[in-house]
């Protein structure tokens, strides 16, 4: 009888102690607040939403782990509608009523400018998802891009043009948004790299056709076509027009959504991009694996860029403790050479991401499917 | 500039406009029933293509069917917004602004309700005549622009001939120039109406249809189509449906050939002076005189 007694307390014993410690794992006190401001509407919700989904999946993965100095995070999103005034009310609205300790997003250049001038003003971390915008941004120390600036974009699409496919001379058929934005950045570098720009053929964000464009794209002769844009059809008129000219387009261009729209002429389009899922490198491995399990999906690079962000946050928040004050925080960031799923970051360099060529990675189309490249950039 | 160059920039040309024209045609369809400028035309297509999509992604329905459901959700639609939104506000006595105010609202509603209720991805519409292009010397042209344009015209003529030989086009007519007179001729002016916006959700709806394989359907593509087709529908005279159409074909080939012969970075600012041109020689629009005279 005493044995059973003896028996039974120490099981209890043992149980008590689990539950103990499966108690420590969990995070048991006040959660830390922290902001997002994203584009869930408007033109940029093709970037907003993935993000929120990366920024969402690292919220519920580090609060599984415990969450950051034992207290779960509590990250509330908002949405700009793409709009830099609406962002930076929201962000206001973030930092004074909700008392939030940092800063994630926003998504497009001119709302990360907006709302940098108060993130600035208050030394509040921000984590944006853009690269670096107008030159005041680098007087900003407190604010840090999770992706990298158009000019290292354009450089990795002539880096794949000029050294992987031997052109020399270039079409480009581009969006008059996301699309200009990168073209400017390619005329400023195109000469370096001796490739000729032969045509430049712009149309607007929403066109429903762009036959005529990608036709005197292809009247210029060009060694190769890039197609810059935030919609499958100039990548499906350029094939109907027969253009058959390799295509070589930009991180902001590759989406599965565009690739289900561009629907049998998604074939022979090269991407320098960042993340290749149907063949992810060893560190973004575990991301995929997680996103795939939670989502059902695969996941592209703004996805991944809210995953980095919510981490690069969570460490800076366990280093420097989460009533530090926003100073301390970003010092914290700034220090962290952090190995993300998007690239290898140093907040410290100059352009506040430190995002290098060699992080991009090369995937192309083959009927439909991404398959990933040997290229490397910067070699 | 090449003559196949020219060539591929008027197809190109003729699809857009095609595009904006069967949008313009809604919008006319309804002003010319209702006097009112609906600003959510481009929301019935958005209805139209959404349902569409979800038909077939979701549910495997077979495309014919699929399309048909799309087009009568358009029309269904239009049918619940005079029913249950311009009727009480025309009650009310409310003035043009009011009714713009009005379908502006609706129209954001709509796009916030598809983003609610649908997510904001982007949803591939299967073309009629698949992925396939019909080559035109050295110029091509999507088989499903081809029967765009087919459809847009049948529609055109379609309408036409409804509101100048039914009794019931006529009877939508009456209502809308002379709402008195047509209830002392026995006219159900209130029904009358409700049918106009029907009718024009059922356009719209199919504009949706014909729009979606060309570009994707995704919750806020219904206001861009509506300004496009706001232009058509006011260049061509707004209360003809053919004008809308004659005036959704001059946008789209005057911008078509802006870029083959100045630069597309320029399309918008050549073919928008040319519109104030003609609109300050033809202030009724292309087409808006020869209804007047008729009328």
């Amino acid at each position: 009888m005493t044995r059973i007694f003896v028996r039974v307390l120490f099981g209890l014993l043992l149980l008590a102690s689990c539950q103990a410690f499966v108690a420590a794992q969990q995070p048991t006190s006040a959660p830390i607040k922290i902001g997002a401001v994203l584009s869930l509407t408007g033109p940029g919700a093709g970037l907003g939403g993935p993000e929120r989904n990366g920024i969402l999946l690292a919220e519920k993965r580090i609060n599984e782990r415990g969450g950051v100095r034992g207290r779960p995070l509590q990250i509330l999103i908002e949405d700009d509608g793409s709009k830099p005034d609406i962002a930076k009310s929201k962000a206001e609205a973030l930092i004074h009523g909700e008392k939030v300790v940092a800063l994630l997003g926003p998504s497009l250049t001119a709302s990360t400018g907006a709302v940098a001038t108060v993130t600035n003003s208050l030394q509040m971390p921000e984590l944006c998802m853009t690269g670096l915008g107008p030159a005041i941004e680098s007087s900003y120390k407190s604010l840090f891009h999770m992706l990298p600036p158009q000019t290292l974009n354009a450089r990795a699409m002539l880096e794949y043009i000029a050294k992987g496919l031997k052109a020399k001379k270039l079409g480009v058929l581009h969006d008059s948004g996301y699309g200009q934005l990168v073209l400017t950045n390619i005329q400023n570098l195109n000469k370096e790299y001796g490739v000729e720009i032969v045509a430049a053929e712009k149309f607007e964000v929403g066109a429903t056709d762009v036959s005529t464009q990608a036709a005197k794209v292809r009247a210029a002769e060009p060694d190769v076509v890039g197609v810059i844009a935030t919609s499958p059809v100039p990548f499906r008129n350029a094939r109907q027009v027969r253009i058959v000219q390799p295509i070589v387009s930009a991180v902001g261009s590759s989406s599965y959504e565009y690739v289900k729209g561009m629907g049998e002429f998604a074939d022979d389009i090269t991407f320098a991009e960042f993340i290749v899922a149907e063949d992810p490198l060893p560190h973004q491995k575990e991301f995929v694996d997680y996103f795939h399990k939670e989502k059902g999906t695969l996941p592209k690079t703004y996805d991944a860029a809210g995953w980095d962000a919510t981490h690069v946050l969570a460490q800076a928040l366990e280093k420097a403790g989460p009533d530090a004050g926003g100073e301390a925080i970003a010092a914290a960031i700034r220090a962290n050479r952090y190995r993300g799923v998007v690239a290898q970051y140093n907040f410290a360099a100059a352009d506040m991401t430190g995002i290098e060529l060699d992080s991009y990675t090369y995937s192309k189309l083959v009927k439909g499917q991404y398959t990933r490249l040997p290229f490397k950039a910067g070699k | 500039m090449s003559v196949s160059l020219l060539l591929q920039s008027v197809l190109s040309g003729l699809t857009n406009g095609f595009v904006y024209g069967l949008v313009g045609l809604g919008l006319a369809a309804i002003f010319r029933g209702t006097r009112i400028i609906n600003a959510m035309q481009g929301d019935f297509a958005l209805l139209g293509g959404i349902t569409a999509a979800l038909l077939l992604e979701r549910l495997g329905w077979p495309m014919a069917l699929a399309f048909a459901c799309a087009v009568a959700v358009g029309g269904i639609a239009g049918w619940l917004m005079e029913l249950l939104l311009i009727r009480p506000l025309r009650r009310r006595g409310g003035s043009e602004d009011s009714y713009l105010l009005l379908t502006l609202g609706v129209a954001f509603a709509v796009s916030a309700f598809v983003l609610y209720a649908v997510g904001r991805d982007s949803h591939s519409l299967p073309g009629l005549g698949g992925e396939g292009i019909v080559v035109i010397g050295d110029a091509s042209i999507r088989t499903h622009a081809v029967w765009l344009i087919a459809i847009s015209l049948a529609t055109m003529a379609g309408l036409r001939l409804f509101f100048a030989k039914t009794a019931l086009g006529l009877s939508m007519l009456a209502a809308a120039l002379d709402a008195e007179g047509a209830l002392t001729t026995g006219i159900n002016v209130p029904l009358m109406r409700t049918l106009t916006f029907a009718l024009g959700g059922l356009v719209g709806g199919l504009a949706g249809i014909l729009v979606g394989p060309l570009v994707t359907v995704y919750f806020d593509m219904g206001l861009l189509l509506t300004l496009k087709g706001f232009a058509a529908a006011i260049l061509g005279g707004l209360a003809n449906p053919m004008g809308a159409i004659a005036g959704g074909v001059t946008l789209g080939l005057l911008e078509s050939l802006a870029i083959v012969t100045v630069s597309s970075g320029y399309k918008d600012v050549i073919a928008m002076v040319i519109l104030i041109v003609i609109m300050i020689v033809m202030p009724n629009g292309l087409l808006g005189r020869r209804l007047r005279k008729g009328g």
